[in-house]
């Protein structure tokens, strides 16, 4: 049998066909460090260059063997171009993500998203930059899957004025909250279907700002579930749902909203019961995520072997495919991290609970 | 005129159903009754937040819950601080609290201020996103017992070890406590911490804990 390529391997994984070997892929933030400095580029400078940026993505995936490629890497994006300045900690010599220093609004009654930011996103710097890093990666490494993310509304919505803010209006002026959630849903849907457009092989919406240590299971279920359910019934398949943080407490409305999506899998983070959520869901659930991120590949004190039970560990909580629990850290131990992706490949050979085997 | 037991109680609630202008009402009725001011705090304000961890806990309230108690408190707080007589409010200790560079979240580190707020300590508030040399100067400068630093994301919780280091080795008995999602007590050990709050909500349990403690060390204290 001839071994697939990696963008077959997880076209077919989604599409539940089986698939040659466990797939070991991401669709958050994956750039990594070793990667960067072979291309003699420093961190900040990724970001916001769409050249740097597909190429740092593609040879983060191709130096690990990752079967997918993952552009952007940073959260700012929609917040910038709705007219918030980002901080690139260019003088920096940690590894600092874009942040949001100032939001321009500083209560909930001042957020003002007008008909243009919703339509015309696209158009606005920086979010211009993305449908062409998009389009590198699609012809540079047509043989990876290509993957792309956006945060879900409450999330962004703690983007662009503060999340304190928003948590408190949840209860204080809930119909501003959801007026804004709606807006900038409409806005998300058309960031999704112009990177779909582009050539993203697939997509996964990100909502780390609900979780239930968060937000209470019964405000997701009235105020959030339906606007997701919206944002991935609108965006072409396959499509992924992730929640950070905990989600015990929420894996059955997950998996409800990517079935009533017409969507693929679920993912969860480290603090997720991925046994429980099995069980939970069934075996007809793709699930994915829950392996650490920085645990695993990067700390200091962690050897090659526990890294590698560190896989084993995610495998036989019953995942269909080894994909990491958020986004990459990106200063891994090399030595830790191709372990790992070994022990994905080779430690389970069998079919998973949702996924055959060929 | 309310009673002072009325006052308490009136302050209680007001903090448990985040009724901000009940609690504000309720602390200058107390003022200006000549009721003290520290008992209406402690078991007035601080006791509706014990009640407050304890819904949080049982999964009851939630983040966006506890943030408006929390609105409710400094409004009371506000009014009634000031009135704490001197040899009454001789400062606790000293504190120097900030959410580490890079990282622009500051509910946690805000909710661990507001349990030192009420227990009387000194707080430098740095903010957020605060360069890492910041907090080493300002330890150094106040000469606070305790630096409490937080990251929202492991991105930015590596700089939290750098922090450590610097202090120590420049006053090797500054207690430093560190919070937020990505911290675990591992991580806060192997960083060379003192203390730790995994994330905001644990960082309301732990405080509101304290604030406990500290109560009881005030009734001890009239005994």
């Amino acid at each position: 049998m001839a071994e697939l390529t990696p963008i077959e391997r997880v076209q077919r994984f989604f599409n539940r066909e089986p698939v040659d070997k466990m797939p070991f892929f991401s669709g958050m933030g994956m750039v990594l460090l070793p990667a960067i400095k072979k291309l003699g580029y420093n961190f900040p400078s990724v970001h916001r260059n769409a050249e740097r940026m597909a190429h740092s993505a593609i040879e983060s995936a191709r130096m690990f063997n990752l079967d997918s490629v993952v552009v952007p890497f940073d959260m700012c994006w929609e917040s910038e171009a709705l007219g918030n300045e980002i901080s690139l900690y260019e003088d920096s010599e940690d590894i600092l993500y874009p942040t949001i220093p100032y939001k321009n609004w500083t209560e909930v009654d001042q957020v003002e998203i007008s008909q243009d930011d919703i339509d015309n996103i696209m158009d606005k710097y920086p979010m211009n930059l993305l449908p062409e890093a998009v389009a590198i990666v699609k012809k540079e490494a047509p043989d990876l899957a290509l993957g792309v993310w956006q945060l879900g509304p409450f999330t962004q919505c703690g983007q662009t004025i503060e999340l304190d803010k928003v948590l408190k209006a949840v209860f204080k002026d809930t119909a501003r909250v959801e007026d804004i959630l709606d807006k900038l849903s409409d806005m998300i849907i058309n960031i999704g279907k112009a990177l779909q457009a582009a050539g993203a092989d697939f997509i996964t919406l990100r909502e780390p700002g609900v979780a239930a240590d968060l937000l209470s299971p019964k405000t997701f279920r009235e105020l959030i579930q339906p606007r997701l359910t919206r944002i991935m019934s609108a965006w072409k398949s396959p499509k992924v749902l992730h929640i950070c943080g905990s989600t015990d407490p929420l894996v059955e409305m997950m998996w409800q909203i990517v079935t009533d999506s017409g969507g693929q899998a679920v993912s969860f983070d480290i603090k997720n019961n991925l046994l429980e959520s099995r069980k939970k869901l069934g075996d007809d659930a793709i699930i994915l995520g829950n392996f650490d991120v920085f645990g695993l590949p990067c700390a200091e004190e962690t050897t090659v072997e526990q890294a590698i039970e560190g896989i084993k560990t995610n495998i036989d909580g019953k995942v269909d495919a080894v994909w990491p629990g958020c986004d990459l850290w990106p200063d891994i131990k090399e030595a830790n991290f191709r372990a790992m992706e070994k022990t994905a490949r080779e430690y389970h050979t069998g079919p998973t609970p949702a996924v055959g085997r060929l | 005129m309310a009673s002072k037991e009325e006052l308490l109680e009136l302050l209680k609630d007001g903090v448990i159903n985040y009724k901000e202008e009940q609690v504000k009402e309720a602390s200058q009725q107390a003022i200006d009754d000549g009721h003290l001011a520290l008992e209406m705090i402690m078991d007035g304000l601080a006791a509706g937040m014990e009640v407050v961890g304890d819904l949080y806990e049982r999964h009851e309230y939630f983040v966006p819950e506890v943030l408006m108690c929390a609105d409710a408190l400094y409004g009371g707080l506000a009014i009634l601080r000031p009135h704490v007589p001197k040899s009454d409010s001789d400062t606790v200790a000293q504190v120097v609290i900030g959410s580490i560079q890079g990282d622009v979240h500051d509910i946690g580190k805000n909710l661990v201020k507001m349990m030192f707020d009420v227990a009387g300590w000194e707080v430098y508030d740095l903010g957020r996103d605060v360069p890492l040399e910041k907090f080493v100067e300002e330890q150094l400068r106040t000469d606070a017992e305790v630096v409490a630093m937080s990251a929202m994301m492991t991105t930015t919780m590596l700089g939290m070890k750098k922090v450590i280091k610097m202090i120590k080795d420049k006053n090797p008995n500054v207690a430093i406590m560190l919070g937020g999602a990505p911290v675990t007590q591992d991580v806060a050990n192997l960083f060379g911490a003192d203390g730790y709050a995994e994330s905001a909500g644990n960082a309301v349990q732990e405080g509101i804990k304290m604030i406990g403690r500290l109560r009881e060390f005030e009734k001890k204290k009239e005994r």
